[in-house]
């Protein structure tokens, strides 16, 4: 959806830095702009939206305020719009490793190498990082013919392409690979498939060869991919298929990965906060499903509350002459305010 | 407050929901599966995914599944709080209840 706008900065200065593009983390942004704030925000996932944009894009949302029923996808599109006056750095496909005191703020190390030094930290992480699946074969070949998301359909062109999966992104994938390679596969452990059912009669129709009941066992080939071996239940011997493109849609998992080593106090995957969302590290909130206190219900409308709870007390942080209160939203001008 | 496997899944074990699990917060036990009740982020990804409707959110339990969900909190009494299904040598050993459970 987003281009990640960040690659190229090597060391990067902003007030806030948000950790998680979900729902809350995108309303955080916008909500630093609207106080005047500069922030980035990373992400594990190479798009935000967090668990709504990767678990449930479709499914209609009935609990937001002022929403009577909005898809998952239309509410990250709206919070993306919602931001986009204030020009947030979306740092995507990186997880903060390394947070460290540093200079009365915070420096953040990302696992892509890139350096953003805050002088607070809001934690929108909800239960944690998104991940893919990894595939159980073995991870060795990724980025040299194994993918879990495949960046630009144009890699698929001529390749012989295997996909792995049973649910919807595994079978839209062998369905966009079918029309550009040389040759499609798709490789399901167990016989049903999860995808659509449209999607799935689509696909018996197609040219591609399905294999049910069945497991890639290894990824074979030298500098990338060349080959990978199937092992189809019934079957004595393991096949072999030709593949340079290996695409594992396999669902993604949710850990709270580096977080758990900042010294931060946790209850299980969330983090322990007072009223004002601050977390027991100076200059560090969290807000949404990552924050925890007495009463604490998860949603994402409580989230919303939350974070900008959590960006107006750091502006008050960051600042002990601005007001806690940031004012009407229709007093602010902007260059392009969004349905003004 | 966590999602809870019922009656339909004793002596079937599809397992869909065990691939669909963000959290892999779904234990294999010997007759059935078992959903953690505070790994589980109530995500709902599992529900929709079980071939024989055996998953059902807490707040829906009945009186039929709420027998399962006692079972449920007390299969890891042992296990405590693994942080996933991978991390744990599968069967996980049946409650009594699900051990002597008849099923029609």
């Amino acid at each position: 959806m987003l281009q990640d706008t960040s690659a190229q900065e090597a060391n990067t200065n902003v007030d806030l830095l948000f950790i998680g593009a979900g729902p809350v983390g995108l309303f955080g942004a916008y909500y630093a702009g609207f106080r005047g704030l500069s922030m980035a925000v990373v992400d594990a996932l190479p798009e935000v939206g967090g668990q709504v944009q990767a678990i449930y894009p479709e499914k209609k949302i009935y609990d937001i305020a002022g929403l009577p029923g909005v898809p998952g996808q239309e509410l990250i599109g709206n919070l993306v719009r919602q931001a986009a006056p204030f020009s947030p750095l979306y740092l995507l496909s990186q997880q903060v490793q390394r947070l460290e005191r540093r200079d009365g703020g915070w420096r953040a190390t990302t696992s892509a190498g890139v350096v953003v030094d805050a002088r607070a930290v809001v934690i929108t992480s909800g239960v944690g990082a998104v991940t893919p699946r990894p595939i159980p074969a073995g991870e060795d070949f990724l980025g040299r013919g194994l993918c879990y998301f495949v960046p630009r359909l144009d890699v698929l062109d001529g390749k012989d392409v295997v996909v792995v999966g049973g649910g919807d992104s595994a079978v839209d994938w062998a369905l966009a690979a079918l029309p550009r390679a040389r040759s499609t596969t798709l490789v399901h452990r167990r016989r049903q498939f999860r995808a659509h059912e449209h999607s799935v009669q689509l696909l018996h129709q197609s040219a591609c060869t399905v294999l049910v009941d069945a497991n890639v066992t290894e990824l074979r080939g030298r500098d990338r991919v060349e080959s990978v071996a199937v092992k189809v239940a019934g079957e004595a011997e393991v096949r072999e298929t030709k593949a340079q493109v290996v695409v594992a849609a396999l669902g993604f998992l949710m850990n709270l990965g580096p977080i758990k080593d900042w010294g931060l106090e946790l209850e299980g995957r969330a983090i322990r906060v007072d009223s004002r969302m601050r977390t027991n590290l100076p200059e560090v909130f969290a807000a949404g499903d990552a924050a925890t206190f007495d009463g604490k219900v998860k949603l994402i409308a409580v989230g919303f509350g939350e974070v900008a709870t959590a960006v107006n007390n750091a502006a008050v942080a960051l600042d002990p002459q601005a007001g806690l209160a940031p004012g009407h939203s229709s007093d602010l001008t902007l260059p392009a305010q969004v349905g003004a | 407050m966590a999602f809870v496997i019922g009656e339909p899944c004793v002596d079937v074990k599809d397992m869909t929901c065990i691939e669909e699990c963000p959290v892999d917060c779904i234990y294999e036990g010997e007759r059935m599966l078992y959903i953690h009740p505070s790994e589980c982020i109530d995500c709902a990804a599992c529900e929709p995914v079980c071939p024989v409707e055996a998953i059902k959110p807490a707040q829906h339990v009945d009186d039929r599944w709420r027998p399962f969900q006692e079972s449920a909190k007390s299969a890891f009494d042992v296990l405590g709080s693994p942080g996933g299904s991978t991390k744990v040598d599968p069967p996980i050993e049946d409650t009594e209840y699900v051990k002597n459970f008849e099923k029609h």
